[in-house]
């Protein structure tokens, strides 16, 4: 607490410093964000000049009609919904039924299906694109958005996470279930559940921006542009007859727009989801 | 009721017929998890090796011609192939370490009394919700040498500025900046709360002991935050080793196939030149290279904790 005179002033130049460079980092990366929403909101002359007009002298909606009508956002849009919730709740369900398995029952061979499901995680999703084409196309799943679904249900980041949650759980708790006369799947829906709901919680939002945000396996098994979700779509479509970056930057913000609104309103819970992956891996 | 006896739990659950309850049920409860994971997981993998031994034929697969490891052969001889793995170290060497020093260093920045702090977080983290398409699209118009903007402000020092992505020495670069600002906000989180884990009493018992902030970060900030920065070191690593979207959507591989990185070339192959047998080669080498990569973050930087 004694610090001298000169100590407090480069105290204070550090804070003044620490501001400076934070906030002007911040500034910084909102740049991407400025130019994409005054870009699409600019009428062509400005939209091509080469002096960036910020904020545009006139602004026009034409790109985002251009793009509704031009392309099947909406299309895209439900695609990536159905994709997402449907692998979100996939994970869910599965994943901790497997978890409250391997963490709360006892059957021969767990050990190993747990080892076999952990290393697992070293399996790049990219470097099996090439057999895993093969099988979802010979289910007939091409274009469908199972095609999709089904192998981002398998990814074991879920049960890693659930089985350390789940193991915290004490026994205490399962064994007086049982004497009061649970079965296994009343322990599961009706104890085990509830007191996992953060982790549940933290787990669905993290599977469902994941799985929303995937571009390169939905561009291989989802080719008719029906069927395309909104990462794929926004990159191919034309809705101009000559390129026009206003409207690439409408469609872009459009498909941004969705995840971004929850992003605002689940902050916190998408921030604990990630910071669970660091602090459990 | 209360007992802790477990032969009466045990005896409550074994049916008539003398199957074990408990053993039905764990399997039951593991099987539609078991079946999906094999079924798109596993049974790939092993797919995946059997097909790179073959001349595979896309479009009649009992047509393909068995060659042993003629694919790996064939692989380690392509200059294309070799070009795809330097442009990807490349990448990973642009991106990596820069994106674990600046989260950290926003992280530390951001771990001190200011003012903003939640700003400051949703600002950082907010990129990682975007999908690879918006980033590139947007990051793509950017660098456009007519109208992107940063040209114009490059103009105020350079005569003639470059065509960002159309440059063989800046094209990459140029991609790696765009993903820095992309993914930098993960680490930037995870950083964050692990830097809030050290304890503060640590750092009060170096300030009696006159260490100044140096000291402290090397001794204390570093090796109490080690576990985190190997988990979004290792993290990092994998994802960037796998880049795709950013280059095929940005430059398509090019100028030349100055960016065409190894999961690009391998999807170039299977999906463009319908080349199964080879891409499916190349898709193990990727696999071998990730498993050796974790392997040795995990055995000789980060596995004596915890």
């Amino acid at each position: 607490m004694s610090t001298t005179t000169l100590g407090m002033d480069t105290n204070r130049l550090k804070t003044a410093g620490v501001y400076a460079s934070l906030y002007g980092a911040a500034a910084l990366f909102l740049v991407p964000y400025v130019y994409l929403v005054s870009t699409s909101l600019k009428p062509e002359e400005f939209a091509f000049s080469a002096k960036p007009y910020w904020i545009p002298p006139d602004a026009t909606l034409r790109w985002y009609v251009a793009v509704i009508e031009g392309a099947p956002m909406v299309d895209w849009l439900v695609n990536t919904f159905v994709i997402a919730a449907t692998t979100t709740v996939i994970v869910v369900v599965l994943d901790s039924m497997i978890a409250f398995s391997l963490t709360k029952l006892d059957w021969p061979g767990k050990r190993i299906v747990f080892t076999v499901i952990i290393a697992s995680f070293m399996v790049p999703v990219f470097a099996n694109m090439v057999p895993l084409f093969t099988i979802v196309s010979d289910f007939g799943l091409i274009n469908n958005p199972l095609a999709v679904i089904l192998p981002f249900s398998a990814m074991p980041i879920g049960v890693f996470l659930f089985t350390q949650f789940f193991s915290d759980l004490p026994d205490s708790v399962i064994e007086a279930a049982k004497l009061d006369g649970f079965s296994t799947f009343g322990i599961y829906a009706r104890i085990v559940l509830p007191l996992m709901k953060p982790a549940i919680a933290a787990l669905s939002l993290y599977t469902f921006v994941y799985t929303w945000n995937q571009f390169l396996w939905p561009l291989i098994v989802l080719q008719g542009e029906s069927s395309f979700t909104l990462p794929v779509g926004i990159v191919t479509m034309q809705p101009t007859q000559v390129f026009q970056p206003g409207a690439e930057m409408a469609g872009t913000f459009l498909a941004a727009l969705p995840l971004f609104i929850v992003f605002l309103i689940l902050q916190e819970h998408l921030v604990n989801a990630v910071q669970m992956q660091g602090t459990t891996g | 009721m209360a007992t802790k006896d477990s032969q009466s739990v045990v005896a409550r659950l074994t049916d008539v017929d003398g199957v074990d309850r408990e053993v039905v049920d764990g399997v039951l409860f593991a099987l539609p998890y078991l079946l999906v994971f094999g079924v798109f997981l596993l049974y790939p993998l092993v797919k995946g090796f059997y097909m790179s031994l073959f001349d595979w034929n896309a479009f009649d697969p009992s047509a393909s011609e068995f060659v042993l490891f003629d694919n790996y052969v064939r692989m380690f001889g392509d200059g294309s192939f070799w070009r795809a793995v330097r442009a990807t170290v490349y990448f990973v060497v642009l991106t990596v370490p820069t994106l674990v020093v600046l989260g950290l260093m926003l992280a530390l920045g951001a771990n001190r009394q200011i003012r903003g702090k939640r700003i400051l977080r949703t600002v950082f983290f907010s990129p990682y919700v975007l999908t690879v398409s918006v980033v590139s699209l947007i990051w793509a118009e950017i660098y456009s040498p007519s109208y992107g903007p940063l040209n114009y402000y490059v103009g105020y020092f350079v005569e003639s500025p470059p065509a960002w992505l159309n440059n063989f020495d800046l094209a990459m670069p140029a991609v790696a900046l765009a993903t820095i600002w992309w993914t930098v906000g993960f680490n930037f989180v995870i950083l964050l709360a692990a830097r809030q884990g050290v304890p503060e009493r640590l750092y009060e018992a170096a300030r009696i002991d006159g260490a100044g902030t140096w000291r402290a970060f090397k001794d204390i900030t570093l090796p109490q935050m080690r576990s985190a920065i190997m988990f979004v070191t290792t993290v990092q690593l994998i994802a960037s080793f796998q880049v795709f979207g950013q280059v095929f959507i940005m430059t398509n591989g090019g100028p030349g196939d100055s960016t065409q990185t190894l999961v690009m070339y391998l999807y170039r192959m299977a999906f463009r030149e319908q080349q199964f047998g080879y891409a499916a080669a190349i898709g193990y080498f990727l696999f071998f290279v990730l498993v050796t990569v974790s392997l040795v973050n995990y055995y000789f930087v980060g596995g004596d904790n915890e």
